[in-house]
C-alpha cells in the first residue's frame, strides 16, 4: 500500500515535472507556465462508489448501500486504490480483503459493477455520471461489509485432496527425487493450475448459488481436474469415482458464467466437460510419456 | 426402457434427497463451526482403557459436501446420446412420416424435456428452501405428466394420423380467404 502510494507520487512528480522542463522549452518563459499552471490544477473528479456495508455488530440491522465521493485525481486507477483511500481517509469501518494488490492472491474478489472480479485489477471507470456499485461476491455469507465466508469454499477444495498422490508411496521415498513430466503431459496443467482460488467464477454460477453444499462448483471442479489430468498423479480412478454422483459435477449446466468471469482468463467450464469426458468414458487419461518414477529407481 | 429410465432416476433423486435433507446444517451455526473443522475430537488413549461411557460424537466438522453415492455419469451419456439423436430423429420423422418414426420421435422429445424440467425441478425445488414435501411432489407430478404425455403422443400415433402428420396439419390450417 505504501509502496503504492509512494508509485503515485512518483509518478505525479516525475510527469509535472517533465512537462514543466517541455513547457518552458517550447514557450521559453517561465511567466507562461506559472499562468498555465492554476489551469492544470485540475478541478476534482468525482466518482460515487456505492459500497455494500453491513456490519453484525449492529444487531439487527439490514445491509445497506453506502455512497462516497472519490476525487478520482487524488485516486490510483484500480477499484482497490479507491477502496484503500476510503478506508484510509473516509471511513475506517469499512471492511474488505486485501493482499497483493497484483491480482495474484485473490483476496480481493468481489462484485465490481455486476461482475465478479478482483478489485486490484479492475480498472475504475472514468466517466462520474455513473457511480459504481461494489458488493461483496454474490450469495455467499457475508461476514461484513465485502468480505465473505469463504469456508465452504475451502472445504471442498480440501475434498478433492489437492496434493500429488502415487501408489507405491512405500517405495518412492519423500524428496528423495523427481518425478518426471514429459514437456507435452506438463502442457495439459497450462490454463488450470494458474487458478488462485478467488472464487469469482464459482460464486457467478447459478447452480453454485442454489446447491452450494452439494456441488463443487467451478474453482474446485478445475482444480479436481488439473489434478486429474497429472501425468504425475497416479489416483485418477478415485478421484473421478469421487465425483460421479448427481450432484458434485452433474449440477453444471454449462452455461459459462464462470469463464466469462474470471480476471485471470482461465476456462474452468472446459475442464468441468473434460471431467465429463473423462467419467462417461467418451475419454480417457493418456498414459504418461515418461516413465514417472525412474529417477526413483 | 425410458420409463424404466425415467423411474429410476427420479428414485435415486429422492433417495438422494431424502439422505441429504435429513443433514441440512444450521446455517447460522455453519460458518462459525467450520471455523473449527480442521481440530477434530479425538478420543483418547486413555479413554478406551476406561469403562465404555456412552460417548456423543459431537461433529465440528462440516458435513461432507460431496453428494451421497449413486453414479449419474450412465444417465449422463444416455443424455447426451438422446441430444445427439434428436438431430437425426426430428429430420427423418419429418422427411419419411413413419408410425416407427412417430414412436422414436415421441419417445426422445418427451424424455429429452423430461430430463431438463428435472434439473430445474432438482435445481428450484430445493428442500432448504421449500421444505421436504414439495420437492417430492414435484418430481413425482413431473413424472405423471411426462408418462401421460407418451402415452397421449403414443395413442395419437397409434390410433389417428400420427405425430408428425398432425404436426404437418396444423401448418397447413389456412386462415379465411377473405
Amino acid at each position: 500500500m505504501l509502496v503504492n502510494e509512494a508509485r503515485q507520487i512518483l509518478s505525479r512528480v516525475g510527469s509535472l515535472t517533465a512537462r514543466q522542463q517541455l513547457r518552458t522549452i517550447t514557450n521559453g518563459t517561465a511567466q507562461l507556465e506559472q499562468q498555465a499552471q492554476p489551469k492544470e490544477a485540475k478541478e476534482p473528479q468525482i466518482k460515487k462508489f456505492e459500497i455494500y456495508r453491513w456490519n453484525p455488530d449492529n444487531a439487527g440491522e439490514k445491509p445497506y448501500m453506502q455512497t462516497y465521493d472519490v476525487d478520482l485525481r487524488e485516486c490510483g486507477p484500480m477499484v482497490l486504490d479507491a477502496l484503500i483511500k476510503i478506508k484510509n481517509e473516509m471511513d475506517p469501518t469499512l471492511t474488505f480483503r486485501r493482499s497483493c494488490r497484483e491480482g495474484i492472491c485473490g483476496s480481493c474478489a468481489m462484485n465490481i459493477g455486476g461482475t465478479n472480479t478482483l478489485a486490484c485489477i479492475s480498472k475504475i471507470d472514468t466517466n462520474t455520471s455513473k457511480s459504481l456499485k461494489v458488493y461483496p461476491l454474490p450469495h455467499m455469507y457475508v461476514v461484513r461489509d465485502l468480505v465473505p465466508d469463504m469456508n465452504n469454499f475451502y472445504e471442498q477444495y480440501r475434498n478433492i485432496q489437492p496434493w500429488l498422490q502415487r501408489k507405491n508411496e512405500a517405495v518412492e521415498e519423500k524428496g528423495k527425487a523427481q518425478y518426471l513430466q514429459s514437456v507435452e503431459d506438463r502442457s495439459k496443467l497450462d490454463g488450470l493450475y494458474e487458478c488462485i482460488l478467488c472464487a469469482c467464477c464459482s460464486t457467478s454460477c447459478p447452480s453454485y448459488w442454489w446447491n452450494a453444499e452439494k456441488y463443487l462448483g467451478p474453482a474446485v471442479l478445475m482444480q479436481a481436474y488439473r489434478w486429474i489430468i497429472d501425468s504425475r498423479d497416479e489416483n485418477s480412478a478415485e478421484r473421478l469415482s469421487k465425483l460421479k454422483d448427481p450432484f458434485s459435477v452433474y449440477r453444471c449446466h454449462t452455461i459459462m458464467n464462470c469463464t466469462r468471469t474470471c480476471p485471470k482468463g482461465l476456462n474452468p467450464g472446459r475442464a468441468i466437460a473434460e471431467i465429463k469426458k473423462l467419467l462417461s468414458g467418451l475419454a480417457s487419461k493418456p498414459e504418461p510419456k515418461l516413465e514417472t518414477a525412474a529417477l526413483h529407481k | 426402457m425410458s420409463l424404466a429410465l425415467i423411474l429410476r432416476g427420479a428414485a435415486r433423486c429422492n433417495a438422494a434427497n431424502l439422505v441429504k435433507s435429513a443433514r441440512i446444517t444450521p446455517l447460522k451455526a455453519y460458518s462459525s463451526l467450520v471455523a473449527n473443522a480442521q481440530r477434530q475430537v479425538k478420543p483418547l488413549v486413555v479413554a478406551k482403557a476406561a469403562a465404555p461411557v456412552a460417548r456423543r460424537e459431537i461433529s465440528v466438522s462440516a458435513p461432507r459436501m460431496a453428494a451421497a453415492g449413486g453414479s449419474h455419469t450412465m444417465l449422463w451419456t444416455i443424455e447426451r446420446l438422446v441430444s445427439l439423436g434428436l438431430l437425426a430423429v426430428i429430420p427423418a420423422a419429418f422427411i419419411a412420416p413413419s408410425q416407427v418414426l412417430d414412436g422414436l420421435l415421441a419417445v426422445s422429445v418427451v424424455i429429452h424435456t423430461h430430463w431438463g424440467v428435472e434439473a430445474m425441478v432438482v435445481d428450484y425445488m430445493r428442500p432448504a428452501v421449500v421444505g421436504n414435501v414439495l420437492p417430492k411432489v414435484a418430481h413425482i407430478g413431473l413424472i405423471i405428466i411426462s408418462v401421460a404425455t407418451l402415452g397421449g403422443l403414443f395413442y395419437f400415433i397409434q390410433n389417428d394420423v400420427g405425430l408428425v402428420n398432425g404436426i404437418k396439419r396444423f401448418w397447413s390450417i389456412k386462415g379465411k380467404q377473405q
